[in-house]
């Protein structure tokens, strides 16, 4: 008898989680456009710039920004509950807290980001800063807004991952790989907001 | 996947060289003489763009702990035929989620109430799209 010998046994890569990575380069190239709009509007209008950004609200902004970094973390603890298959908390303690746990408290500090997002728009609409005021308001509210989509669009995706895992008996790697491949959404989204903030606050 | 990583470095590397090219070659222009932020800021990111997936590829590369079947000369037709997850055979869900975000668009460019009716079939069919294979006969 003559066999050819077996592969050996290997873990397949996650193909939720591998094509959620090649959808989020795409998203890079969504949020390059939107760079390419500011940092070009910014380089043939500079005087718009010197007028407006003297209305931002920088430490505001720098407290938003560590409240959706924080989410950041938490998020990821909830991966690390997710990844041990743990959906409920155990206990009141964060240690003993499942995916459920630390996802809602994810989304509560995605929601207050957003908030205070809307709190800002309003503040700077009231000091005439629009979308329709000039190239300034527009670069603005573009790439913010954007960006503040996609925060909600990830809120949702929470509350529907918290739902799977609401809907099972038992939270399997199924339930674990949504809870991983919204993180990575997060984390995406996160990260983009540090690179908006680094440009529109820091530069300005 | 060896190679896909590779290519995809080889990709990040070539796009940050020509995005240096690029911006240098318009600051020395003589008729234009400053930064091209949009050529600029896009090759940049493709660069980025690539880097971000060859690296991720990397991490699930190192974690296999050993070649696919794909990538090995001796590997059997079978050997390539695992589990490899679950996909829906069929779903109306994704129709009614595009044709209910086409009413929506349909409404921000025409009259706003259409979006607000749009939006509620949109929920529902998001709603619907994520719990398919939670309830019913799929109810685990």
């Amino acid at each position: 008898m003559n066999y050819a010998t077996r592969a050996p046994k290997i873990n397949r890569p996650n193909t939720v989680a591998v094509g959620t990575i090649v959808w989020l380069g795409s998203e890079v190239m969504f949020f390059a456009g939107l760079f390419a709009i500011y940092f070009t509007l910014r380089s043939v209008a500079p005087e718009l710039w010197e007028h407006n950004t003297a209305l931002l609200n920088v430490p505001f902004a720098l407290v938003n920004t560590t409240i959706l970094v924080l989410s950041s973390v938490t998020c990821q603890f909830g991966v690390f509950a997710a990844e041990r298959l743990q959906a409920r908390s155990t206990g009141p303690k964060p240690s003993q807290w499942g995916m459920v746990e630390w996802f809602f408290l994810t989304y509560t500090l995605g929601a207050m980001f957003v908030a205070g997002q809307i709190w800002e728009y309003a503040t700077l609409v009231s000091e005439g800063v629009t979308i329709a005021s000039d190239a300034y308001g527009s670069a603005f509210y573009l790439t913010t807004g954007f960006h503040g989509l996609h925060v909600a669009g990830g809120l949702i995706a929470f509350l529907l991952v918290i739902g799977r895992a609401f809907a099972v008996k038992n939270f399997g790697h199924k339930e674990a790989t949504s809870a991983i491949v919204v993180s990575y959404y997060w984390h995406f989204v996160d990260v983009v907001w540090i690179g908006l903030f680094l440009v529109i606050y820091f530069l300005q | 996947m060896r190679s896909n990583t590779v290519i995809l470095w080889v990709l990040a590397v070539f796009c940050l060289v020509v995005g240096a090219i690029y911006t240098v070659w318009n600051l020395i222009d003589p008729e234009y003489g400053r930064v091209e932020w949009a050529g600029t800021v896009t090759l940049t990111l493709t660069a980025v763009l690539a880097a971000f997936l060859a690296f991720y590829l990397e991490l699930v590369q190192r974690k296999q702990g050993g070649t696919l079947p794909e990538d090995s000369l001796t590997a059997d037709i079978d050997d390539g035929d695992p589990e490899i997850g679950h996909f829906s055979p069929w779903s109306w869900w994704p129709l009614m989620l595009g044709g209910s975000a086409a009413v929506v668009f349909l409404g921000l460019a025409g009259n706003f109430w259409l979006s607000i009716i749009g939006v509620v079939f949109l929920v529902v069919s998001v709603v619907g799209w994520t719990y398919e294979y939670y309830r019913g006969n799929f109810g685990r």
